[in-house]
């Protein structure tokens, strides 16, 4: 049964019982209406006299009114009436239950009142009795009353309940939904919790969740739409969990979830979580960042180390790592140790590894690493270079070239000098 | 191009033979550093050999290569006694020759030696008679200095004696320089010594181009032999260069000709038997007419005059080479020689008699202990 039929067969109920109060009440009204007849009649002659008489009499008739906050089971104390509120039955639909009595006799009636709906006892204020109204159900605990009557009947006061407070018929269920993460990415797999605790002192009933639309943004892998027990007693917990994946970028407010529940009286009663907002991030994949330090000019002959750090600079793990180089020009540079595979780098994560070079033939070469790996969307690709020059060959001693002449001529001197020596 | 051989024989000839070196060296201070950079500039091929006993003296060469320089063992030299400088160099004859049959065949060779002193004067008479043995178509010409007379008797003695020998050789001459006549040249004897060195090396040089120079008017090593074989054989050099002044090609044939250009006293209006004269200058001071008068005059006295022109840039420098049908400075030194050795004998006679006269007194003696 959905919740605005019970709703509805709440309030027929209600009216049920005020016709069924209406239908004794017509019986009274009439034998009422025949005293009233004969009374008409004494109280007009009564009147004349009245009027002619005394005019102070004038001020005491006035009506005026009070309202009062009650409480299950505070009442309104005026003169001899004494009104008390039984309980709320419906905030939704406005109804109260007072029960109006008067010391002394004559009246003693329990009545479901409409809010703002007003109800006369003994006539009514205007003729000497009260008019009682709800005017503001303020929860399922309390109500704002306002009581119209004649100054003369005194000042009304309010009476705190001297019952003690009823307890275990008054369920009173949360709702929490959660995700377990606020941001994620498309393609992370998040875990929705629903969780329903019955914080009344009933037991409740016919529980039923409302988890609806499904988020577009959303796939549901398993648990939706959440299921959870029909009846809580009071303490009692509930909670379903349900798996989705994020299947599309966006921020989105996530609506609230909606409980609805029946007390012990039928009453259907309706909670619901707040709503809240979460970020669904693109689609999470690796990014490989190639850095090569090479090194110097390289000495014809000579050797040196490039050193290779590839780092994940994505967010998801890159895996099947291959590394592989190659040179241009092809020959006069020669190096060991280009090729290496890594099973994994995660984010963040960073591999490092040196190749040996070797410097063969002068010249200016590209050293070029191509780096395939799985990015977690499929296969990619990162290239990075570096350039390495190997020098010509070095002559460091130029200066010996200063010195050759200088010793050729030396030498030839010498020799002469010999050959002119005896 | 001829191939010439000059053996520089003891110190004087050395000396000689390091001056000619220098000169080829280009001369003067130039040449110390050239002989470090340079070869000589000889105009001919020309191979040098200083030949010496005494081994200082060859150190003292400068200009010439070590391996041009020969010493013959003989201790410390000869003592100015010929009669030891003979004996060394029989004993070290095959070694002297052996070293000249290195160089190869000759055309013209110079022996340039002092007729006083000890190696030369001894040497110099052998060796050019080995020459002319083992080389019977050179051209053996000497250039001999006579001493200054101060020297000594020795030495005159020597030179007597040395001369001699060199005149009785089958030679083809001989060009006599005379210390004594140039010592003019400059005060000192140390100076003299190479004033006279490099004077005779000059014109020794100039002597071997003109021999094997393209003439405008040709002389060859054969007239250059047939002047040296005129007269005693005995002759010597003239050399005259002119300045910018006079340009005169005959003045400066006449000057090569005057007594103070000689490299020995001599007459040659007088006493020259044969001659050549060698005129090299540039072609607008060359006056053919002006050379063949002067080269006539010359003939009208000493008989025949080999000409020879060169054409080179420069003033007119010229080279008269003539033998001599006398000789009288070396009848004076002769006399000069004979006197000393006379007065040796004498002094050696007296010293002898006086040293008897002495050892008389104690003749019949006997030693008494």
């Amino acid at each position: 049964m959905k919740s605005g039929e019970r709703r509805e067969k709440s309030l027929k109920r209600t009216i049920d019982l005020q016709n069924r109060d209406m239908g004794k009440k017509l019986h009274l009204d009439i034998l009422r209406l025949a005293c009233l007849a004969i009374l008409i009649l004494l109280l007009s002659t009564a009147f004349i006299g009245a009027v002619q008489g005394a005019d102070d009499d004038d001020d005491d008739d006035e009506v005026t009114y009070n309202d009062f906050t009650l409480g299950i089971g505070d009442r309104i104390d005026i003169s001899n009436y004494r009104a008390e509120l039984i309980e709320i039955q419906s905030v939704k639909d406005g109804i109260a239950v007072l029960q109006v009595s008067r010391t002394g006799g004559g009246l003693d009636e329990q009545r479901a009142f409409l809010e703002n709906r007003a109800n006369n006892f003994i006539g009514g204020a205007e003729k000497g009795g009260i008019t009682l109204t709800v005017v503001d159900i303020l929860d399922d605990e309390s109500a704002r009353v306002r009581i119209e009557y004649q100054e003369s009947l005194g000042t009304p006061s309010r009476r705190a309940s001297e019952r003690p407070v009823s307890s275990g018929d008054k369920p009173a269920l949360t709702v929490q939904k959660s995700f377990d993460k606020s941001e994620m990415s498309v393609g992370d797999e998040v875990k929705v919790t629903v969780t329903i605790m019955n914080m009344g002192t009933g037991k409740a009933q016919n529980i039923k969740l409302d988890d609806a639309p499904p988020l577009p943004e959303f796939s549901y892998v398993a648990g939706y739409p959440p299921k959870i027990k029909d009846t809580l007693d009071p303490g009692q917990s509930d909670s379903a969990v349900y798996m989705m994946n994020a299947i599309k970028e966006s921020t989105i407010r996530v609506s609230a979830i909606q409980v609805s529940y029946t007390d012990s009286k039928d009453n259907v009663l309706l909670n619901s979580s707040e709503p809240f907002d979460i970020v669904i991030n693109p689609k999470s994949v690796a990014d490989l960042a190639i850095r090569m330090e090479v090194p110097g000019p390289l000495p014809l002959g000579g050797t040196g180390m490039a050193n290779i750090s590839i780092e994940n600079v994505g967010k998801a793990p890159a895996t099947r790592i291959e590394a592989k180089g190659d040179i241009k020009p092809p020959v006069g540079l020669e190096a060991s140790g280009f090729e290496r595979s890594f099973f994994e780098i995660p984010p963040g994560g960073e591999v490092n590894y040196s190749v040996m070079l070797s410097g063969k033939d002068s010249g200016n070469y590209t050293i070029h690493l191509k780096t395939t790996f799985d990015g977690g969307d499929g296969s990619a690709i990162r290239e990075g270079s570096a350039e390495v020059v190997v020098l010509k060959r070095e002559y460091k001693y130029e200066y010996l070239l200063l010195l050759i002449p200088i010793i050729i001529i030396a030498a030839w001197l010498y020799r002469r000098h010999r050959e002119y020596k005896y | 191009m001829l191939n010439v051989l000059i053996l520089g024989v003891g110190q004087c000839g050395n000396r000689i033979l390091d001056a000619v070196n220098k000169e080829a060296m280009g001369g003067g201070g130039a040449s110390k550093i050239a002989k470090y950079c340079l070869k000589p500039k000889f105009p001919s091929r020309v191979e040098t050999v200083a030949i010496n006993t005494a081994i200082n003296d060859l150190k003292e060469l400068r200009y010439t290569t070590a391996k041009d320089r020969l010493h013959v063992p003989n201790l410390h030299g000869m003592g100015a006694n010929r009669n030891v400088g003979k004996q060394a160099f029989m004993d070290n004859r095959d070694s002297i020759m052996g070293e000249i049959e290195k160089r190869g065949d000759f055309d013209l060779a110079f022996v340039l030696t002092s007729t006083s002193g000890g190696t030369g004067s001894s040497f110099s008479p052998l060796l050019i008679n080995e020459l002319k043995r083992q080389y019977p178509n050179i051209t053996v010409v000497t250039v001999a200095i006579l001493p200054f007379r101060e020297e000594g008797s020795i030495y005159l003695q020597n030179a007597a004696f040395s001369m001699r020998e060199l005149m009785e050789l089958d030679a083809d001459g001989i060009i006599l320089a005379d210390n004594q006549y140039m010592k003019r040249f400059s005060g000192d004897i140390a100076s003299a010594y190479d004033k006279i060195n490099s004077t005779i090396a000059k014109r020794l040089l100039f002597l071997i181009e003109s021999l094997d120079s393209e003439m405008l008017s040709v002389t060859d090593l054969g007239d250059f032999k047939t002047v040296m074989n005129g007269g005693l054989r005995i002759g010597t050099m003239g050399y005259y260069q002119a300045d910018g002044k006079n340009n005169s090609v005959k003045d400066a044939i006449e000057n090569s000709l005057k007594p103070n250009n000689l490299l020995y006293p001599a007459n040659v209006a007088d006493d020259a038997a044969r001659a050549m004269v060698i005129i090299q200058g540039s072609k607008e001071h060359l006056d053919v007419d002006q050379i063949t008068k002067e080269v006539e005059k010359i003939t009208a006295s000493a008989g025949h005059v080999f000409k020879g022109i060169v054409v080179k840039k420069g003033h007119p420098r010229v080279l008269s080479v003539f033998t001599l049908a006398a000789a009288p400075e070396l009848e004076s030194i002769y006399a000069q020689a004979a006197r000393g050795m006379q007065d040796e004998k004498e002094k050696r006679s007296r010293a002898r008699k006086q040293l008897d006269d002495a050892f008389a007194h104690i003749e019949d003696l006997e030693e008494i202990y």
